[in-house]
């Protein structure tokens, strides 16, 4: 299965430049359809909303932080098989494992390039 | 009296003369450190300012950026439709041209996005601010806390929790569940005569 770019993917930051960022990489790799969320919760509710093919996320948000949105995902019957990346500066051992723990699909530190965003979603849908 | 409750009381007189010098040098320093205090709310605003200027030039490198990367995309489309129509005029040398131009087109088209990705430093250099700025009221806290208590010492009202001190140190403690606000800062500082 590799990543279809028509789906729909939603990308989750409190920064406006990240998610520009991240949306500008996304489109260099062919995903024209993108959607944003400023935090967890907003994120919570387009996904419920809407059918998307993937996330990405970052981790330190007010409201809802990405861990903990990603838990909410992971324990929802209609939302868990749903891949999430997460994209964050948080780059200790412990965060990490968290994340993976919590069911995270990949994980990117900042700053990265679009080479590294694209092998991340390349490995998620392989 | 015995020798040895000659020594505690020696000791005793010892200690209260050592409390009593450091209360008088904390009360001495309190205008130092309430000047200094003063300056940290505008410590903490000069870096938010911090964060919102490189937000905003990042946001202005990114708005270019976008437009370039759209009219490279323009021209790769354009000089793609030229070539194949000088290979069907069977002008090879020339279409060998313009598709090298291509190439460095998709090369440039390439820079752009590592330019769009290295502007990533302003959501770094962002979160680094907030860690400073809850460090600097964290810190405004604390030295605000020392002069109350050790300002108004003449009174005793800060150790029984009444009057002025006991309120003001009221304020501190609820200040700490968030960072602690302009308005409450700019309020104590208004009780030691800072307008």
């Amino acid at each position: 299965m590799s990543a279809d770019p028509s789906m729909k993917v939603l990308v989750v930051d409190d920064m406006v430049t990240m998610r520009r960022i991240v949306k500008n990489i996304l489109k260099q790799l062919g995903f024209g359809n993108v959607d944003e969320a400023e935090n967890g919760q907003e994120a919570l509710q387009k996904l419920k909303a809407d059918t998307f093919g993937f996330v990405v996320s970052d981790w330190n948000m007010p409201v809802m932080t990405g861990i903990d949105m990603l838990r909410a995902i992971r324990a929802d019957e209609k939302l868990k098989a749903i891949p999430v990346l997460m994209v964050t500066a948080e780059a200790q051992q412990s965060n990490l494992i968290e994340a993976v723990q919590a069911g995270v699909s990949n994980y990117i530190v900042k700053p990265f390039t679009a080479e590294t965003m694209q092998e991340k979603i390349a490995k998620i849908f392989k | 009296m015995h020798n040895h409750e000659y020594k505690l009381y020696e000791e005793l007189g010892a200690l209260a003369r050592f409390v009593d010098n450091a209360k008088n040098a904390i009360s001495t320093a309190s205008p130092q450190i309430m000047s200094s205090s003063a300056q940290l709310p505008t410590a903490a605003s000069h870096l938010s300012d911090l964060s919102k200027i490189t937000e905003d030039g990042t946001l202005e490198v990114m708005r270019l950026t976008e437009m370039m990367q759209d009219n490279h995309g323009q021209i790769a489309k354009d000089l793609s439709a030229v070539v194949e129509v000088l290979r069907a005029m069977d002008c090879v040398a020339l279409a060998g041209r313009l598709g090298n131009v291509t190439s460095v087109l998709a090369q440039d088209g390439k820079y752009l996005t590592e330019i769009m990705t290295a502007l990533s430093f302003q959501d770094l250099v962002a979160q680094r601010v907030k860690k400073l700025v809850a460090i600097l009221d964290e810190v405004q806290g604390k030295l605000m806390e020392l002069v109350v208590v050790f300002g108004l010492q003449g009174s005793c009202e800060a150790a029984s929790g009444k009057g002025t001190a006991g309120h003001l140190l009221k304020q501190l403690e609820e200040s700490k569940t968030t960072a602690m606000k302009q308005k409450v800062a700019d309020d104590i500082l208004a009780q030691f005569g800072f307008k």
